[in-house]
């Protein structure tokens, strides 16, 4: 059986058989999100452990992560002496601080790195993935991608990556859990090698969640709201907190459970899906665009009988 | 004079309507001491912007790594382009919603909007630690798909130097027409059906990417989470940025057109205006009411009209867009001139705020710490604004640029360099015979 069909049927048909098979596979992509709103750490997920009322502030970890790192001590405080930031920095990827109470005697220490993040804002903000998730979800950095566009700072919630503002060939300096100098030849960080307290410490984050869940049941009423900071801060940090003061005390900011990821992206990644929207919004603006042009010409072409004056576009 | 006006030109049909074309401006210097400061600032701005070249962006501005963005990227251009956005609400308006009225006005909009995106992303060049890696931009596999950063950094140089360019491309080739010689006639005979038969479907790309890349602008601050106030911190940002320029986009034309045929003295077209001034006043109300359904649906009404520091803000912010949108539904507000200047301006005060205060006021990192732009930075802004300025003067005294009555087109461009004359001469239309493109 011949039926015969004009280009236009045949257009209508093709476009019809097209529809069907979007309509059947995109239900399926769309339901595999890329940022759940409560990521799960795959198994293989690393961590650490961080417990404030085991550190006793001897700052071994400090020395043992510049070495590690390769970089130069901060001694602009100490009058070039010793290593003596003020925070995270452009040398500083590592730094135990120390929160005071002004008015009792309560102090605690804090050890502030990268986070590590489950579904980290920066690797979902970085246009050329720079930045990435490696294995066992170690946050890095690649030199060789970065354009230097600091949206990981504005991104980052525990303003981790420092950019250095004072070189002309500026880096991102941030954490990287030692991936490329020690993870890759087995070797633990060098932040938790060096802690002779065992206040930070290696491990799966699984295990690591139970064993801070084991000290909390064990030790009622000694941690702070007797949870783990981290578990769910920002959709889960591979790097856990425990602490006997307030977390907003010792400079942990007070986040929501969902990834910020999953924030910014749902609805942009349903728009921006195969880029289906700007080219739906590109046809019906097309169609309108060309009705109108056809009339403009039209219009055009009297007025310029009409009057001699060529339009202008 | 009068008479013949109307004998030559009959698409004016009543005396109100008096833009009918893009005519240059052909009377008056052009170097005015206006003029030459700001070209003595955009000197200093580009000299600055040299030095940044071979300096480390550290000791150069105060940016640091709590406020990692400065002004570069925060105002020339996340929130200039939004006052660039005139090629896009006015297209927009002209070709998808058939308002034929404006085309007229379409190349004010467009070369307004080209400068504010062109200085802006030159700003931007400077302000990128890494420019060297920017090449990753034309290798796909690189892209991160789902960064509003990498939808920024490939579409707004897309659009500015491709599409937008196209748009405005006519104007230049026009010029060519009646300044070169006849083999470059010639070409341009030749390749203006060429062009005609293109810039429908070019234009397609000059709308849907702006509308993409406007939004995104929005997009952006989506992932600083809490570290903006939650007033302006909401998942509709990105509709309401695209908002925001639209708004701004009308506002700056109207003012700009305002201006410029002030300064050069041209009559004015209640016609044109009038559409213009409905269609700001709907885009403001049109952004308040996705601003109050976002405040009311998120619970930060509370917040919003708290009276204190950041609410005063967003109630100055609303008021500089909602005195405009009231106002100018009175017919004698749209029609005055000079009520009709000051309620662009304030609309465009308004929406340029909305557009920055995110970025800056609003912007309250946990670590903070103090930023304020260092003169070399404020320096380098202003020196890009004051070229983009300078480039439409020259724009509106070489091209044919700003709307005027068709009959006062007189051809006589003179090169770069020669003063206008002083004094006035008889208007000849001289454009009878002239098929241009």
């Amino acid at each position: 059986m011949s039926v015969a069909l004009s280009r236009r049927q045949a257009f209508k048909v093709m476009i019809g058989l097209g529809g069907v098979a979007v309509s059947t596979v995109l239900p399926k992509t769309l339901s595999a999100e890329e940022h759940p709103a409560h990521p799960v750490a795959p198994p293989d997920a690393i961590g650490m452990l961080y417990d404030s009322t085991i550190c006793t502030g001897c700052k071994a970890c400090m020395p043992a992560c510049n070495e590690a790192n390769g970089l130069a001590a901060d001694s602009v405080l100490s009058g070039g002496i010793w290593d003596m930031p003020t925070g995270l920095n452009a040398q500083t990827k590592n730094i135990i601080e120390l929160y005071q109470d002004p008015h009792s005697d309560e102090f605690a220490f804090v050890k502030k790195q990268c986070m590590h993040c489950l579904d980290p804002a920066c690797v979902t903000g970085c246009p050329f993935g720079s930045l990435e998730k490696s294995d066992w979800g170690a946050v890095t950095w690649n030199s060789s991608l970065c354009i230097g566009c600091r949206y990981c700072e504005v991104a980052c919630p525990f303003e981790v990556p420092q950019f250095e503002w004072e070189s002309w060939n500026p880096k991102i300096v941030k954490c990287e859990f030692c991936y490329d100098q020690r993870l890759k030849k087995d070797l633990e960080p060098a932040c938790t090698a060096a802690c002779p307290t065992g206040a930070v410490i290696f491990g799966k984050r699984a295990d690591l969640l139970a064993k801070a869940k084991d000290r909390i049941t064990n030790a009622p009423g000694k941690y702070y709201e007797d949870r783990v900071y981290g578990e769910h801060e920002a959709g889960g940090t591979q790097v856990l907190y425990l602490s006997s003061v307030s977390f907003q005390k010792i400079g942990l900011p007070k986040l929501g459970t969902t990834s910020l990821g999953h924030y910014a992206t749902k609805v942009t990644s349903l728009i921006y899906k195969w880029l289906s929207g700007p080219i739906l919004m590109a046809g019906v603006l097309g169609f309108f665009i060309r009705r109108n042009w056809n009339r403009h010409e039209l219009e055009r072409l009297e007025h310029e009988k009409e009057t001699g004056f060529p339009d202008q576009l | 004079m009068k008479g013949q006006q109307l004998t030559a030109d009959k698409r004016g049909t009543t005396l109100i309507n008096h833009w009918q074309y893009g005519v240059p401006v052909t009377r008056g210097p052009v170097l005015t001491p206006v003029l030459l400061v700001l070209m003595g600032i955009a000197a200093i701005g580009l000299g600055l912007c040299a030095v940044r070249f071979f300096s480390p962006l550290g000791p150069f501005s105060s940016m640091n790594s709590a406020y990692a963005w400065g002004i570069w990227k925060t105002f020339n251009v996340m929130t200039l382009t939004a006052l660039g956005s005139g090629p896009l609400a006015l297209g927009l308006a002209a070709w998808v919603f058939n308002r034929q009225k404006l085309h007229v006005v379409m190349r004010t909009a467009l070369v307004s909007g080209f400068l504010f995106y062109a200085t802006g992303l030159c700003a931007l060049g400077f302000d990128i630690g890494r420019p060297w890696n920017f090449y990753s931009a034309i290798l796909p596999w690189r892209w991160n798909s789902e960064s509003a950063m990498l939808e920024i950094s490939i579409c707004m140089p897309l659009y500015c130097f491709i599409f937008l360019s196209f748009e405005i491309l006519p104007l230049f080739l026009e010029r060519l027409y009646y300044t070169g010689n006849e083999k470059s006639r010639a070409f341009l005979r030749h390749v203006s059906p060429v062009i005609r038969k293109a810039y429908p479907f070019a234009i397609i790309g000059a709308y849907v990417i702006p509308l993409m890349h406007q939004s995104s602008l929005g997009g952006l601050l989506l992932l600083a989470g809490t570290k903006i106030n939650p007033i302006w911190q909401s998942p509709v940002m990105p509709l309401l940025y695209l908002l925001a320029a639209g708004l701004c986009g009308f506002a700056f034309t109207i003012f700009l057109l305002l201006v410029v045929c002030l300064r050069y003295a041209r009559v004015l077209d209640a016609g044109v205006l009038t559409e213009l001034a409905n269609l700001l006043s709907g885009v403001c109300f049109a952004f308040l009411a996705v601003r109050l359904v976002d405040l009311v649906v998120r619970g930060q009404l509370h917040t919003a009209f708290a009276l204190n520091g950041m609410s005063w803000v967003f109630l100055l912010e609303t008021s500089l867009i909602l005195a405009p949108a009231i106002a100018l539904r009175f017919r004698r507000v749209r029609e005055t001139p000079r009520s009709l200047l000051n309620m662009a301006a304030l609309a465009c005060v308004g929406g340029t705020a909305y557009r920055f205060i995110p970025t800056s006021i609003a912007y309250m990192p946990p670590h903070s710490t103090r930023y304020f732009p260092s003169a070399p930075e404020l320096l380098i802004a202003a020196g890009w604004i004051s070229l983009g300025t300078v480039a439409f003067v020259f724009a509106v005294n070489y091209f044919a640029v700003l709307p005027g009555e068709a009959t006062a087109w007189d051809h006589t461009f003179r090169p770069f360099g020669w003063p206008h004359r002083a004094t006035p001469s008889p208007l000849v239309p001289a454009i009878t015979v002239e098929s241009g493109i």
